[in-house]
């Protein structure tokens, strides 16, 4: 297939800001109810008891459902598995245990969401209250190192010949820098809350649900509610956001359906935006230590990398910080990765956009930026010195890799070379000028995926996956990638996802959807081609009828053969039938184990920060990718621009606050949660440079959703080094790190 | 949110006459918040929004401004903007564009701080329920107060606004079922100490009508300076109202008040006489700044404020002092 690369409008725009596309809360069901979660109020201990009596008799109140009354979940299937599951494991409303602040204890259902709400605010509620432990800090005496994190052992060491420990190539350095660096609890945020619409039909379900992974979540549900997963149907055609906390299953999906079975009436759940902070997971604290060691020269001879992330003590989660980066960056004859879990009293946490990549390069990468500093060695110089032509643990080669390229053409659009090294040496008034960068890496995931193709006889072909459009795009993706393939307009084809009864696709997640679903339409392309002509030659009434299969061709929707040419709705017309489908699957193949598969980034940044007060703000973005072929041009840049985004939240403002005596999450809300507004986001500069991997896929596409938040709060903290000479090392980078001597004034 | 009925005021003897578990509503875009979070409950709303409270005028009384313009409309006034830009600068830099499209000018000075702890029922709070307890002062304080901080609260006051206002000492315009009265805004402002429960000087039924700032020629050198995590919709961390009276390089007299600092509107008039006949240099305005803080009891988590609040009063006095090389 040739590569494939349009700048077109997404498709599903239109729909979206005329509120015609529906999401998983707009569906309104005759003789729906609504469903409240109550949360609690503590963070550890038990429920003595739980008197309902007045918000049992509130107006509108159908049931309520609580420990004492619950709700039957079945334990996932998953349970107590430590690694790459996620969401809540442990049913929710099964006994009187508090585990964390926030913890679903009670479920409502009401008439209409507000006497939901009203009636749950009547529970009243005794509690045995434990200590609890709710942050990293508090939490480090029990840390322990955990049997596998991102599929590895806690620790991960490369050593070379000789050389029996990383300390001890560490002491033979001629250079050393080591600083440790803290990331806060950060919660997802995304626009849609989730939201869960479930009615049955005898024993089979019908359920819209705010997912990404439609048919995950129906083997989810299956499971927790006993019933068989062909009896599940999960309908998920639109995400408005998800970032990582739909990508498992949480316990209101699940109730909601346990609830409308139950009452035999359909019933709704909508988060509210409170309620998100501690039912659907986070992305865990992380405290890290970066040791480099390097010759004078810089060349990196040993590499330390120390991880601590809380997870909650109910549900095991790891943040892996270090394994999911100086595994994979730098040429370092010597590497060592640990990790351990601190286990805290809180929610669990989840995938968050680039897990463990996001806090691990503002690790790995704020240290780069030290070592530079100390050896007086420009900062993409250092990198250079330090490429890594092969991956560094198993020395395999990459399937495409060029890196070099994206921090050359970043420097040069950016123009690094005006840069000054030395600190405060550039400023405007009372803004103090700093430019710094850092480097942005993802692992290329793909996954298993059966894509179905339908000529229709109203003269349009539709595309379908259980896959997602998270508002990444795929909608367009799709209807590009069948396009091409079929040498059809996009505008004639239709791509169908977001229900679980469609073709196999994985989770959207791990930024593998356009690599994993867009390999398998060409495939399904040439299946639908074949039966077309099959259907065409075969039926009487057709134009082609009763010749060689051989001798008929098809090309732009149009069937030909011995001078006719006739378009495929036409020769649908002719039979007398709606359609002709074929299907097609992709899956990775022998490719995996002999390649190391990554996309790349470089990211420059310029920030300015008031010589008296403190405040940093990022004046100036560039960004250069190297994520194989870019299929759809205009949402390509625009996840790449929401991944940077969502980086200088990182960067500047995300914390979520959690009391240190209650555990109570104090900035619940989208006033106090800070995230980037407009003012806050100067103009990015976003370039691909489009290099096919048709090592890793036939389209030569790898994923680009998590890859641009990697690197972003490395090269803010860089860059404010460069403006004020105050290193940083703790996020979110705010003010009162910054006041300190810089106007000679205590 | 609990129940309610609504009420639209004909007039204002008719609005001013309703009972003490009633709330006048103008903009409602912190009235509302709170009632759906339940944290104010009144039984009654009494719609306010038909009542003549309108105009901004400037004359030899001063500016008066109708406690129902919106933000947003009194910030783009001509006279607002060339004789008080500190008025003007504080209304742009406080919340959202569509916030400052709905809300008044009285609820503005009437809104509730943003202490977390006060926003959720679920936890103790002296200002909410009083007697129960605060939190803040070993939890989370980042955002509170260090300045008028008593046993009770150390909550911030959030309005932007009031602390330009209380800078150019402006009086509140009052009406109830006694008359008619005018105060200090200043005074209108209590301190938490024991009963921070008790936040304005106002009388049940009393309703505000609009305020006053006096007119004088050099208010038109001032300005309002902000600062924050980021870089809009958001409050203050610290923030200064500076007005300058000046005689080429001479400093003749100063307004000047602190917000995202303090328990209320922070008034600041030692730092202001400090000021007073000394000639502008950044040494001038750093030792007038160092007045501010004296009294600061910095919480666990915001010992920063000390230096950001003498910082930002630096800046801002540079900025409308000039004279620094």
């Amino acid at each position: 297939m040739n590569m494939v690369t349009q700048s077109i409008d997404r498709f599903d725009g239109k729909l979206k800001v005329t509120g015609q596309a529906r999401y998983s809360g707009d569906h309104s069901l005759p003789n729906l109810c609504y469903g409240y979660l109550l949360q609690s109020s503590i963070a550890k201990g038990r429920i003595q008891s739980m008197d309902v009596s007045a918000a049992q008799s509130s107006p509108g109140v159908v049931a309520i459902f609580t420990p004492f009354n619950p709700l039957k979940i079945y334990s996932p299937a998953q349970a107590g598995e430590e690694g790459m599951i996620s969401g809540d494991v442990i049913p929710l409303l099964q006994n009187p245990t508090v585990d964390y602040f926030g913890q679903t204890i009670g479920f409502v259902v009401a008439e209409t969401f507000e006497e939901a709400r009203d009636a749950a605010r009547l529970v009243k509620l005794q509690y045995q209250t434990q200590p609890a432990i709710v942050e990293l800090q508090a939490g480090l005496g029990q840390a322990y190192a955990p049997k596998s994190v991102s599929g590895m052992g806690a620790t991960v060491s490369v050593l070379s010949d000789g050389v029996t420990s990383i300390d001890e190539a560490l002491r033979s350095a001629p250079v050393l820098v080591s600083a440790t660096y803290n990331s806060p609890i950060e919660h997802h945020n995304p626009m849609e809350p989730h939201a869960t619409t479930a009615m049955w039909n005898g024993d089979r379900l019908t359920i819209y649900d705010a997912t990404q992974w439609v048919q995950g979540q129906q083997r989810n549900l299956a499971a927790v509610l006993g019933i068989d997963e062909a009896n599940v149907r999960v309908l998920c055609p639109f995400v408005g956001g998800a970032f990582g906390c739909k990508g498992s299953m949480w316990m209101h999906s699940p109730l909601t359906a346990a609830a409308a079975r139950v009452l035999n009436r359909p019933v709704k759940t909508v988060l509210t935006r409170e309620q998100m902070y501690s039912a659907v997971g986070h992305r865990p604290s992380v405290r890290q230590t970066v040791t480099l060691g390097a010759t004078k020269q810089g060349e990196l001879t040993a590499l330390k990398h120390e991880v601590y992330s809380t997870s909650s003590r109910v549900k095991f989660f790891a943040e892996a910080a270090a394994h999911r980066t100086s595994l994979a960056l730098y040429k370092s004859p010597n590497i060592l990765v640990t990790h351990q879990i601190v286990p805290i009293d809180f929610a669990p946490g989840t995938f968050m956009r680039a897990p463990g990549v996001a806090p691990g390069m503002f690790g790995l990468e704020s240290a780069m930026d030290e070592l530079a500093v100390k050896l007086g060695v420009d900062p993409v110089d250092l990198r250079l010195r330090n490429y890594a032509t092969a991956e560094p643990v198993h020395k395999l080669p990459w399937s495409s890799k060029h890196l070099d390229e994206c921090y050359r053409v970043g420097a040069e659009k950016f123009g690094w070379s005006r840069r000054s090294p030395e600190p405060k040496s550039t400023r405007n008034g009372d803004w103090l000028i700093g430019q710094g960068m850092a480097t942005a890496l993802y692992p290329a995931h793909r996954s298993h995926a059966e894509v179905k193709i339908r000529f229709q006889s109203d003269g349009n072909v539709s595309v379908s996956a259980a896959t997602h459009d998270l508002g990444t795009g795929m909608y367009t993706v799709l209807a590009i990638v069948a396009s091409e393939a079929l040498g059809i307009p996009p505008e004639r084809i239709q791509a169908v996802l977001g229900d679980s009864g469609l073709t196999v696709a994985p989770v959207a997640g791990g930024s593998q959807t356009t690599a994993s679903v867009s390999p398998a339409v060409a495939a399904a392309a040439d299946s639908a081609i074949k039966k077309l002509i099959a259907t065409a030659v075969s039926g009487t009434k057709s134009p082609f009828s009763g010749m060689n299969p051989s001798d008929v061709s098809y090309a732009n929707g149009v069937v030909q053969a011995s001078g006719k040419s006739v378009p495929f709705e036409a020769v649908l017309a002719a039979l007398d039938r709606s359609a002709v489908e074929g299907s097609g699957i992709a899956s990775p193949g022998e490719e995996e184990h002999k390649y190391g598969f990554l996309s790349f980034g470089a990211q420059f940044c310029e920030v300015r920060v008031n010589e008296w007060t403190g405040e940093a703000r990022v004046t100036r973005f560039t960004s250069v990718m190297d994520v194989g072929t870019v299929v759809s041009q205009k949402t390509a840049r625009s996840q790449v621009i929401g991944g940077i985004v969502f980086g200088i939240g990182m960067g500047l403002l995300e914390a979520t606050k959690v009391d240190p005596n209650s555990g109570w999450i104090a900035n619940r809300n989208l006033a106090e949660y800070l995230v980037p507004t407009n003012a806050d986001v100067p103009h990015i500069d976003v370039e691909f440079l489009n290099i096919p991997d048709t090592t890793f896929n036939l389209l030569g596409v790898r994923g680009i959703g998590e890859i641009g938040i990697a690197g972003v709060p490395a090269a803010i903290a860089n860059a404010i080094f460069n403006a004020t000479g105050i290193r940083v090392r703790d996020l979110p980078i705010t003010p009162e790190s910054l006041l300190v001597d810089q106007k000679g004034m205590a | 949110m609990k129940a309610f009925s609504y009420k639209l005021a004909g007039s204002t003897d008719e609005a001013t006459g309703t009972g003490t578990q009633s709330a006048f509503i103008a903009g409602g875009t912190n009235l509302v918040d709170l009632m759906k979070i339940d944290v104010m409950d009144p039984k009654e709303l009494v719609d306010i929004n038909q009542l003549p409270m309108r105009g901004v005028t400037l004359d030899n009384n001063g500016l008066r401004i109708g406690a129902l313009e919106k933000m947003a409309y009194v910030a783009e006034q001509p006279d607002v903007v060339q004789h008080f830009p500190v008025i003007s600068q504080a209304l742009l830099k406080s919340a959202s564009a569509q916030l400052r499209n709905m809300a008044s000018i009285g609820g503005n000075l009437m809104q509730r701080t943003r202490c977390g702890y006060f926003r959720d029922v679920i936890m103790p709070c002296n200002k909410r329920v009083p007697g129960s307890g605060c939190p803040a002062f070993t939890g989370e304080n980042r955002m509170h107060a260090i300045l008028g901080v008593g046993n009770a609260c150390c909550a911030t006051h959030p309005s932007d606004l009031a602390v330009a206002l209380v800078a150019l000492d402006a009086s509140i315009n009052l009406q109830g079922p006694k008359g008619t009265r005018s105060i200090k805004l200043d005074d209108f402002y209590l301190l938490p100490k024991d009963t921070p429960n008790r936040e304005h000087a106002i009388e049940p039924g009393e309703l505000i009508t609009g305020v006053t700032v006096p007119h004088t020629n050099w208010y038109q050198r001032s300005a309002y300076l902000k600062i924050r995590d980021r870089e809009s919709y958001e409050f203050a961390l610290c923030s200064a109202a500076v007005a300058l009276d000046m005689d080429a390089f001479m400093i003749r007299d100063a307004r000047i008040a602190a917000g995202g600092v303090g328990t209320k509107p922070w008034k600041l008039p030692e730092v202001a006489q400090a000021l007073i006949g000394k000639r502008v240099s950044q040494a001038t305005f750093e030792q007038a700044a160092e007045i501010a803080a004296k009294d600061a009891h910095p919480l666990s988590q915001n010992g920063f404020k000390v230096t950001l609040l003498k910082r930002t009063l630096t800046r801002a006095l540079v900025q409308v002092g000039g004279g620094v090389a």
